[in-house]
């Protein structure tokens, strides 16, 4: 029996026990500026392993030689955009959810506006028909650019809206004009997303990944479970008022409490304004 | 040559002489309802001479129960007042314009009433007596005008010739030996229609804005469909991938016999593009894209919406999507200053809750309706509005109100007293 051959110590050493899924993994390092510093092999084999690692390989990776990376869409909101490393992700699906009056709907018509000022087609898929289009056009959204898809009225709607609604998604992003689509789920409770079909996401994963597109849900809850994109969780901070309880009392804004990332390690608090 | 078909009789029909000049000539001029000039260049390999020509004109004219006069000259100007001066057939030689015209009455030029009465103060009755007045004598009294009506007297031409556009049909017609059902042999009979249409679009410089199919059924009956895109197209596959989508969605119900399609022409598209602006989506691109969606939505629940001009909240409507040329903002205008503020938007419930209010001291301090109930925990109004008291009058009271943890838009209807919940701020 021959003996086994010594490691070499040049290579690096496996870890041979399982990571815990209880434990959230490290964080990885941000990528470095070549322009700033030039970062050594081991550096460069540490940072893509810890990329590797949380699975955020394909979206942080910095881009190599002549690759042309896709420039995420940012919100407007700067905190937001810091917290996005950014703005949503070209090519893949993300997530904004949150209970009622968590801002969620205001962050993604401010998204709308940057897009739509930058001369991009944006479309709102609907399927509640909750979308009011005088407070898209006060966020400064070009309501020309921006397409609307309502869900249907009637006794039968609720049960034909959400299939109508990923079918017609899944018909916009194959077309590859849309710089940004959104998903409005809110308002949907989890029975009814329970109808849809389970690979429904992963359809919609595919369907945006090879399109210069960003796809994002607006839910209650985290609904895609999609390993790529951002996910950004919203907690409402309440209301912000124009002064003392009393008749002409104003309100001026709500401001909300924002986690992105897996384990939501990053945060930032914003605000919206009303008047 | 030019020759001159005039007819002293009604005719048949108003395009009687031109489709009996256009047996001729696709080179002619409608100078009115009984008078045509047709441009012959080019006709002496058909015909011999002038005369045979003019005969043969006859007797196309006779052929079709047209009584025509025809005058045969190397002028515009002689050749149409020679159909009209004389019965039958005229013939004049190169050079014998003036000459010919010289003994018909002046009322036969194309000359305005007044100047008429002046001709004839003057003494004039005949075209040749205009024509043998000194050219500058008759410029110093009538100015330019005086020089138009010497050459016209000369049987000069000083406008061009203008030929008739023959009228533009874009109609191709397909009869089937046998019936056909479904969509995909449908498809293959589609592109053998439209193909040649839209090449005959494509040589007249024109797209096609609106595209008609009439499907001829087997039970006798036809499927008319007329579809309009926001951008003009004369792209055969576009136009075929729509026309499917709405046979899809609207199918004809029985197998097609016969098929015809009819386009309406517009000009071609002119777009100036910017080198630097984003690129603009395809129109094609873009109707398709719409048309397959048009399957899968209601009717009327895809489209831009646009404001309505009132301060009626929630005035809106639907429209086509069709967006224009991208104009960024410029530095200095009032949308080019700065990103505008990020706001909260309203999530509308469509149609609005109603909602039971208790009031304490003219405010809401409880709210009940579907799906929600509770405390108000901060409130922020009223908030007055009022209008259309000329038609259909609306008064609303307008409370932002918190409620287990949802900050809802509360709305008292002033002149229903009712009180419901426009949506949510989010």
């Amino acid at each position: 029996m021959s003996a086994l051959p010594a490691v070499s110590p040049s290579l690096p050493v496996v870890d041979p026990t399982p990571a815990d899924p209880f434990t959230p993994p490290p964080l990885s390092p941000l990528p470095v500026d070549p322009a700033v510093v030039a970062p050594s092999p081991i550096a460069t084999k540490v940072a893509l392993e810890g990329l590797l690692k949380a699975r955020r390989l394909q979206t942080e990776a910095p881009p190599l030689r002549g690759e042309a990376r896709a420039t995420p869409l940012p919100t407007g909101l700067r905190d937001i955009d810091g917290l996005l490393r950014g703005g949503f992700p070209r090519g893949q699906m993300s997530e904004v959810h949150g209970p009622a009056s968590s801002g969620r709907t205001g962050l993604l018509l401010s998204a709308m506006a940057q897009a739509t000022r930058a001369g991009e087609l944006v479309a709102w898929v609907d399927p509640g028909d909750r979308f009011d289009p005088a407070s898209a056009a006060g966020a400064g959204a070009d309501l020309e650019r921006l397409l609307w898809l309502r869900g249907r009225r009637g006794l039968e709607a609720e049960a034909r809206a959400l299939a109508e609604a990923t079918s017609s998604l899944a018909t916009l992003l194959g077309s590859g004009l849309f710089a940004v689509l959104v998903l409005d789920l809110a308002g949907f409770g989890e029975r009814e997303l329970r109808r849809l079909p389970a690979t429904t996401w992963i359809r919609l994963q595919r369907t945006v990944a090879p399109k210069h597109s960003a796809l994002v849900l607006i839910a209650d809850a985290h609904v895609a479970m999609s390993p790529l994109g951002a996910v950004l969780a919203l907690r409402p901070q309440g209301p912000r008022f124009s002064g003392a309880p009393g008749p002409g009392r104003l309100l001026t804004g709500l401001s909300a409490f924002a986690e992105a990332g897996p384990y939501a390690r990053r945060h930032a608090t914003f605000a919206l304004q009303t008047v | 040559m030019f020759g001159g078909l005039h007819s002293p009789r009604p005719l048949p029909s108003p395009q009687a002489l031109l489709e009996l000049g256009r047996a001729f000539t696709p080179r002619l001029e409608a100078r009115s309802g009984t008078l045509v000039l047709l441009d012959l260049s080019g006709l002496g390999r058909t015909f011999r001479d002038p005369e045979a020509l003019g005969r043969a004109l006859l007797e196309a004219a006779r052929a079709r129960r047209i009584e025509a006069n025809v005058a045969l000259a190397f002028t515009r100007t002689a050749a149409l007042v020679l159909a009209r001066a004389r019965n039958g057939l005229t013939v004049v030689p190169a050079g014998g314009e003036a000459a010919a015209l010289a003994p018909l009455p002046l009322e036969l030029l194309d000359v305005e009433e007044d100047r008429l009465t002046l001709f004839h103060r003057w003494g004039l009755r005949r075209i040749g007596d205009l024509a043998a007045l000194p050219p500058l004598g008759l410029a110093e009294r009538l100015g330019p005008e005086g020089d138009r009506l010497l050459r016209l007297a000369r049987g000069e031409d000083r406008e061009p010739f203008v030929p008739a556009a023959p009228p533009e049909s874009f109609h191709a017609r397909l009869e089937l030996d046998w019936a056909v059902d479904g969509l995909e042999p449908l498809a293959f009979l589609l592109s053998r229609v439209l193909e040649p249409l839209v090449l005959a679009l494509d040589t007249r410089g024109r797209k096609a804005q609106a595209l008609t199919l009439e499907l001829t059924l087997a039970n006798g009956r036809a499927h008319r469909r007329t579809l309009r895109v926001a951008a003009p197209t004369g792209d055969a596959r576009t136009w075929r991938t729509l026309l499917l989508l709405d046979l899809e969605a609207r199918s004809p119900g029985d197998a097609v016999t016969a098929l015809a399609v009819t386009a309406e022409p517009t000009p071609a598209r002119e777009v100036q593009f910017s080198l630097l602006d984003p690129a603009q989506p395809s129109p094609e691109k873009l109707a398709e894209t719409l048309a397959r969606l048009a399957t899968l939505t209601a009717e009327g629940r895809c489209g831009a919406a646009s404001l309505l001009d009132t301060h009626r909240p929630g005035a809106f409507v639907l429209g086509t999507f069709a967006p224009g040329p991208f104009r960024p903002a410029k530095p200095g205008s009032a949308d080019g200053t700065a990103t505008p503020a990020s706001r909260a938007a309203l999530r509308a419930f469509r149609p609005p809750l109603r909602a039971e209010v208790s009031l304490a001291k003219g405010a809401p301090v409880f709210v009940s309706a579907p799906g929600l109930r509770g405390a108000v925990a901060d409130r922020a109004g009223p908030w007055r509005a009022s209008g259309d008291w000329w038609e259909a009058a609306w008064a609303r009271e307008e409370w932002d109100v918190l409620v287990a943890g949802r900050l809802l838009r509360l709305v008292r209807d002033r002149l229903n007293e009712e009180w419901t919940i426009d949506g949510e701020i989010d």
